[in-house]
């Protein structure tokens, strides 16, 4: 569903994403887990055909990001990392102009939108202006945006950044409800979120892909080293600054 | 055009809901009117040219304060991702934004009315010459609009979109006018640089024979072309700018 190879991303000199390569599939929950600046919302942005890798390679549900950018677009749930909103909008009235974007008609858009705004719990905000919703609010009119269109990715970038603990409990759920038949990728540099949320993780530092592996086998490498996950993860992002200083 | 429609509908909307459109709108129109009436009562003619004399200085304030809020504005919010993430053409959403300020231009100009209502009620004017130059100004509104958008689109501080809207404005309007072209062919005579710049670069001259009442395929290739060349470089910079 999601394919990376060699994939990178330069900023003049700076190299943002180095050669990473992974794969996700439907019904897969992947956390991309790292510190600030290790390249997450660049690989995010670059899948949501936002930025274009400088090289490699990236395809979404089989359409290539470069070639076929629209494809990809109709085929993805975006949350950016700061929320995109209308902010003189209605929220009601945003979701239905993302619903059209998207193609929906008018019959299948009323419908979604009903069943979105009760799924993340909407109806107090429907007939505001987006702009004077909370934050929490914000987010989740940014999700119900983002699946809208019901679409077979979902790339989420820092979606509980900013909700309080009862929210992020109800995020969980939600993700959880929606990886059947999805796939869905997810930043966070948060690992207790990612590992109670998560199918697999990629860990990315300075742009480069240190770790690809499924949660539990983490959990027992570690185990094994005699360290917790929080241990095998700083351990694996403070080794490269040891070679390198070395 | 579905989505072409889409994003003007929802643009225009927006231009209302901020007060810059209402402000900018009613502001220029009333200088405009205000600037036509002096004139008008002063010359006692039965014509609009005080009128259309001053469109374009209204047109070079007025369509980049729209154009600011339809990309810099965007930047800035970040709303721009968004724009650039859903299943719309790059060449869409700038078309479905111009067209948004295009309806607010000839909302402007339809401002002007009462001039052209209080001319049938003193006497028989020129149908055919308030008409072409109505055409003119709708054409001359086409082209700043697109520069200035444009030039929108280069940057996330909508006051440098505004004033470099409203140079680029200045520049299509200034590079026609008889003084500016005097000064520069007098500096060498025997290249006219004044006389090149406004044959090649002027939107002032073209207008100017709409309001002379001569509609001609040259002046609106040249408005409508220009134009275009502005929406396609918009087009590419939506494409291409990241921040």
């Amino acid at each position: 569903m999601i394919r990376a190879a060699a994939l990178t991303r330069d900023f003049g000199d700076l190299r943002a994403v180095d050669q990473i390569s992974f794969e996700v599939q439907p019904g897969e929950v992947v956390g991309f887990l790292g510190p600030n600046g290790a390249g997450k919302t660049m690989v995010l942005r670059m899948l949501s055909t936002y930025l274009t890798p400088t090289a490699g390679e990236l395809s979404v549900a089989g359409h290539d990001v470069v070639a076929s950018p629209l494809e990809v677009r109709r085929s993805i749930g975006y949350l950016p990392e700061h929320d995109a909103l209308f902010d003189g909008m209605r929220v009601r009235a945003f979701l239905e102009f993302c619903g059209r974007a998207h193609g929906l008609d008018e019959a299948a858009l009323q419908a979604r939108v009903a069943a979105l705004v009760e799924r993340c719990d909407l109806s107090r905000v429907c007939d505001q202006l987006v702009g004077t919703c909370s934050k929490g609010y914000r987010r989740r009119v940014s999700l119900a945006a983002a699946l809208l269109h019901d679409p077979k990715v979902l790339l989420l970038d820092e979606p509980t950044h900013g909700l309080d603990p009862l929210q992020v409990a109800a995020f969980r759920e939600h993700v959880a409800e929606l990886r059947e038949g999805r796939a869905v990728l997810f930043s966070s540099h948060v690992l207790a979120e990612v590992t109670a949320t998560c199918d697999r993780l990629l860990l990315l530092h300075h742009g480069r892909l240190l770790i690809d592996e499924r949660t539990e086998v983490l959990t027992e490498r570690a185990d094994s080293e005699g360290k917790d996950l929080e241990g095998l993860i700083l351990d694996a992002v403070r080794s490269p600054h040891e070679e390198a200083s070395a | 055009m579905r989505a072409i429609r889409l994003v003007a509908g929802r643009e225009l909307r927006a231009l209302f809901d901020a007060p810059v459109a209402y402000v900018a709108t009613v502001a220029s129109l009333l200088v405009v009117l205000s600037l036509f009436s002096t004139e008008f009562f002063l010359a006692a003619r039965l014509d609009l040219t005080p009128l259309f004399r001053w469109i374009p200085a209204a047109a070079a304030v007025l369509l980049p304060a729209l154009a600011m809020r339809l990309w810099a504005e965007e930047r800035r919010r970040r709303t721009f991702e968004l724009w650039v993430t859903l299943p719309l053409s790059a060449a869409e959403v700038v078309l479905g934004k111009f067209l948004a300020g295009m309806g607010i231009w000839l909302l402007f100009l339809l401002g002007t009315s009462p001039a052209v209502l209080l001319l049938y009620a003193l006497g028989d004017p020129d149908g055919g010459l308030i008409l072409s130059s109505y055409l003119g100004a709708i054409l001359l509104g086409a082209l700043l609009l697109a520069q200035a958008l444009f030039l929108s689109s280069l940057t996330r501080e909508v006051v440098v979109a505004f004033l470099t809207g409203c140079a680029g404005s200045v520049l299509f309007l200034a590079s026609g006018a008889p003084a500016l072209t005097a000064i520069l062919d007098g500096l060498t005579p025997e290249l006219a640089p004044g006389s090149l710049v406004a044959a090649h670069l002027s939107a002032l001259l073209r207008y100017d024979s709409f309001c002379a009442g001569y509609i001609g395929l040259g002046e609106s290739a040249w408005l409508l072309g220009t134009a275009a060349v502005f929406l396609a470089l918009n087009t590419w910079t939506v494409r291409n700018i990241r921040d």
